[in-house]
């Protein structure tokens, strides 16, 4: 369609609004309440201008005008939003004349009425919307001489989010990000008029993604609690770089000053996260600030511990694992390494000549799917099947998946970026629940938008996925296996079979078992699913297809520690946690532990070697889709400590070799040649590549002789870091023991509870909570990198009270 | 995430009035289930003289929504209300036609005569008094609405004889105004929750 802006011609898709009109024109209309991803709703009439349009004849032909002959343009009789406005053939928008500047300046005037002047203690000054709309658009002096509307200037709506309803604007983009995004309704305006107020009746915004709205918020009323007066805006370093707290991928900004993390906000990926992060990751980055944190080697004395020099403490290893012979040695890494940080622990396995090398932790298939799909394929199927609890596994998929239920697809890119104004996007949109399946042994949150919910036992989708399959074969299936009547089934399956695009997204339950993965592969091969699997951690998917594997399946992690080596290289791995194993561990010849604390596992050890967070390291992860991403490191004041490639530049010094991997920039050249790219090129969006598959599956012995009948379970926030972010915590609680509301009555435990209890062997602190998601007779405890998502034995008899919550009234 | 703690149990209003409730759900779609927010809001009203939180998560809990959703409708309209009014709800009207027509001196008035200000309930729990916008009886004004009723040309002696039938509760027929609200024919108040 043609449009005119401000004189210059443009051709644009039908659908498009007015304002994405004018910014494609290359001109800037101020703007509040429109928001990249969300439904326009001119609430803010902030984008007003002056719109025409030629009408066409009874006879369909162009009224003309007398003069030129062209069509003759009819303007509207007042301004029009441009936000919701779609453009028509012939359309003139005018956004430069005196009219539409005064609108604005009226406007700016009107939306200044109330709001205080306190931009000089305001977190947001320097980065805030109304600011800059307040210094283009408006008049820069007030005409209101009266008392301004007083309210509550610090509430926090939970301890993560704190509300100064003074600067509040009533935008609704938070109230709309609620319904739209997320899809729970925690938020909405109070009262009516000018004492309309932003509030909730939840305990502390009970969402998984409430982060967000302190990004979109256009003013400082919402403010992220763990930075609020922590930094001015043009203090901040910004630096561009991609979450290694799960594997989604998600694109992050993670802003430091002298030194410090001061925030996280979400980056932009289209066709990844769009602009949405989780709690966790937003939230979750205190403990790279922790005071704890090791920040120079540390050499064992005795009992104790020394501060030496890298060259000292790489010194004694290489010379102490001269003595080994070199396939008496194990290297085991955190599945977060980056690629680079993986083929330094390759070369250094390598170079000490031992086939025990490996990443923590993994499941025993591979996991690059036969059929795979992106996240994007996600975001636009017609039909999913979700095993397992997405939501708390990889929180981003969680929200591409009600993408899909929408039915919208992703907009189209304009030169400006996202569309300001999707028009397609309404507000209470019909969400496609029959698209939707999901399969979990508790009741998962995204079973609520689901069409078809069935809740198995406890290690039971092996099970149902053959009973699936039998279904889709049209061979008998046991009714109760399947948890819902056969028509019913065979309905679904008829459904998936029909559908365009129908995806299979595999959580960690599933993954854990080989047989329900089997299962899983059958039952996508029998009805034309494609698979997305959920790594248990952010870059398994590139430690895969990068081979940091073991030679032989005796060789794993769990081999290692089982005794098969008598030194040991551990990376960000606390197996000490595990008293059997720490006993273990105790009489291990050499024990050099790569981690950013004193860990139980690092206190056993002889060398310690202060290691660096996801924020402070350069490298490439691999996402679950098969993208190559970059990770940045961010300014921050880690004093000694290095990524693994540093460890394994000290270690190839105190060798006399120069190791490939010794830097993120040798690694990068071992890996261009294998990759068949350079990552350094990488841009910020990654590059999504198809992956070779595994050629043998290394089976895992993990503990497969404990089945419990309870599960280890996924959590947005990492466990291992949930005591050291406090404000993460606050919110959260702490790792949380679920129980069934009978089971804990039965035990006199109550939500808020401490105890004690051994998970498979390994006494774990952690906070009841009595919910009814959780079946009768199992209980929830948290997986960890040590103990991944997974059936569990949960000595509930051995449990020890710790402490008993406080008596609410 | 973090678990609300449970409100002491009360009684849902609902539990014994299922007839009632599945009547309202009845007049609307089944995707239109959040539509009998307002008859539903209006029937504990109606009952309790006030919406309390129990309730709103009751309301909230019937029609699949949060609770906080419930009560950004609830505190949108001045009709309902978080605290319980007195048996007799006095509103006055105070926009322009009201006030041409003395609404102020009348307002005044019954704050010194019932010793409440705007949005006060008295002791006894007898008199509330709230200001309101137009209730559309600028004909008549001024208006004052007890109840659901509208005594309309309210002067100072109609007020205090009011006042006094209502201090023995004995509510008398509001007075027949030519073209007002209480005219025989007059479209029915009951509701006032469209």
């Amino acid at each position: 369609m043609k449009v005119t802006v401000n004189g210059t011609v443009l051709e644009l898709d039908p659908g498009t609004s007015a304002i994405d009109a004018v910014f494609a024109a290359g001109f800037d209309v101020p703007y509040f309440c429109s928001q990249p991803y969300m439904s326009p709703i001119g609430a803010c009439r902030m984008c007003l201008a002056r719109i025409g349009a030629p009408r066409k004849e009874r006879d369909g032909s162009w009224i003309l005008d007398e003069s030129s002959g062209e069509p003759k343009v009819f303007y509207f009789p007042a301004m029009m939003a441009t936000c919701t406005t779609a453009i028509m053939e012939g359309m003139v928008i005018d956004t430069l004349s005196k009219d539409v500047k005064d609108a604005q300046n009226a406007m700016v005037e009107f939306t200044l009425i109330n709001h205080p002047l306190d931009c000089p203690v305001c977190d947001k000054g320097g980065a805030c919307e109304l600011q800059d709309r307040a210094y283009e658009y408006g008049t820069g002096r007030s005409r209101f001489v009266f008392d301004k509307r007083h309210q509550e200037k610090h509430h926090p709506l939970s301890a993560l989010i704190t509300l100064d309803r003074e600067r509040c604007i009533h935008c609704k983009r938070c109230v709309r990000y609620f319904e739209e995004v997320p899809g729970d309704e925690v938020l909405d305006f109070i009262e009516r008029g000018g004492h309309t107020y932003i509030g909730t009746l939840e305990d502390g915004l009970p969402s998984n993604f409430t982060g967000n709205i302190t990004d979109i918020c256009p003013v400082g009323a919402l403010l992220d609690a763990t930075s609020r007066f922590r930094g001015r805006n043009w203090e901040y370093d910004h630096t561009f770089t991609t979450s290694l707290d799960d594997a989604s991928g998600s694109a992050i900004v993670v802003d430091a000053r002298t030194g410090r993390i001061e925030r996280i906000k979400s980056g932009l990926n289209p066709e990844v996260n769009k602009s949405w992060i989780d709690d966790g990751i937003r939230f979750g980055h205190e403990y790279a600030d922790d005071p704890e944190r090791l920040k120079r080697p540390l050499l064992r004395r005795g009992e104790g511990f020394e501060e030496v020099s890298w060259e000292e403490a790489a010194a004694f290893v290489a010379e102490r694992l001269a003595g080994f012979s070199g396939k008496d040695v194990g290297v085991a890494i955190r599945a977060d390494a980056t690629l680079e940080e993986g083929v330094a622990a390759r070369a250094l396995a390598q170079h000490v000549g031992t086939g025990q090398l490996d990443h923590a932790p993994r499941h025993g298939p591979s996991l690059v799917p036969l059929h795979g799909a992106t996240v994007l394929d996600v975001a636009t199927a017609d039909a999913l099947l979700v095993l397992g609890d997405v939501t708390e596994e990889l929180p981003a998929l969680d929200l591409r998946i009600k993408d899909a239920l929408k039915g919208v697809s992703p907009p189209e890119l304009f030169a400006h970026g996202v569309p300001i104004a999707d028009l397609r996007l309404k507000e209470r949109m019909p969400r496609a629940s029959e698209r939707l399946a999901v399969v979990a042994p508790y009741r998962v949150d995204l079973m609520k938008y689901a069409g078809a919910a069935v809740q198995v036992p406890v290690a039971g989708e092996a099970a149902w996925l053959q009973a699936m399959a039998a279904v889709a074969h049209a061979q008998p299936a046991d009714e109760a296996v399947l948890g819902m009547p056969r028509a019913e089934a065979e309905s679904l399956v008829r459904a998936w079979r029909e559908a365009q695009k129908p995806i299979m997204i595999v959580g960690g339950f599933v993954l854990a078992s080989e047989a329900a993965t089997e299962a899983a592969a059958s039952l996508a091969k029998a009805v034309g699913f494609r698979q997305v699997l959920v790594p248990p951690m952010a870059n398994g998917v590139g430690l895969e297809i990068t081979q940091v594997l073991p030679s032989h399946a005796r060789y794993d992690y769990q081999g290692m520690l089982g005794g098969s080596a008598k030194a040991l290289v551990l990376s960000n791995l606390n197996p000490a946690v595990d008293p059997a194993v720490a006993e273990r561990l105790r009489s291990c010849e050499l024990l050099v532990v790569h981690d950013l604390f004193l860990t139980e596992t690092a206190r056993l050890a002889h060398v310690v070697l202060p290691g660096t967070s996801g924020y402070e390291k350069d490298g490439t992860m691999v996402s679950l889709e098969g993208r190559f991403l970059p990770v940045r490191a961010a300014p921050v004041d880690a004093g000694e400590a290095r990524d693994l490639t540093g460890v394994v530049k000290a270690l190839g010094e105190a060798f006399g070799q120069r190791l490939e991997g010794r830097s993120v920039r040798s690694a990068r050249r071992v890996l261009r040649k294998e990759l068949g790219f350079d990552p350094t090129e990488l841009h910020r969006l990654g590059l999504l590549r198809e992956l070779p598959r595994r050629r043998a599956i290394v089976s895992l012995n993990v503990r497969e002789t404990v089945v419990g009948d309870s599960l280890r379970v996924p959590s947005l926030a990492r466990p291992e870091y949930l005591g050291r972010n406090a404000h993460l915590r606050a919110a959260l609680g702490g790792p949380a023991l679920r129980l069934h509301p009978e089971d804990a009555a039965a035990r006199g435990l109550r939500t808020g509870d401490e105890v004690v209890v051994p998970v498979d062997g390994v006494p774990r602190r952690l906070e009841v909570r009595v919910s009814d998601a959780v079946p009768r007779g199992v209980s929830l405890v948290p997986a960890t990198p040590e103990a991944p998502a997974g059936p569990a034995a949960v000595a509930l008899d051995d449990l020890v009270h710790e402490r008993r919550a406080l008596e609410v009234a | 995430m973090s678990s609300r703690q449970p409100l002491p149990t009360v009684t849902p209003f609902f539990a014994d009035k299922q007839e009632r409730l599945s009547e309202i759900l009845a007049r609307y779609p089944e995707y239109g289930r959040r539509s009998a927010l307002m008859p539903l809001l209006w029937e504990v009203q109606r009952a309790e003289r006030h919406v309390s939180e129990a309730r709103v998560e009751e309301i909230a809990e019937i029609l699949g929504l949060h609770a906080t959703e419930v009560k950004g409708v609830m505190s949108f309209y001045g009709t309902y209300h978080e605290h319980p009014v007195g048996r007799y709800h006095l509103q006055v009207c105070r926009t322009l036609s009201c006030s041409l027509a003395g609404a102020d001196t009348l307002a005044d008035f019954l704050e010194d005569e019932l010793d409440l200000v705007n949005g006060e309930t008295d002791p006894e729990g007898r008199f509330s008094l709230q200001y309101v916008e137009c209730l559309g009886s600028c004909g008549t004004a001024p208006v004052l609405q007890v109840n659901d009723t509208y005594f309309e040309r309210v002067s100072r002696s109609r007020c205090r004889a009011l006042l006094d039938a209502m201090r023995r509760d004995t509510l008398p027929e509001p007075t027949l105004e030519r073209g007002g609200d209480n005219e025989p024919n007059a479209p029915d108040q009951e509701g006032g929750a469209a």
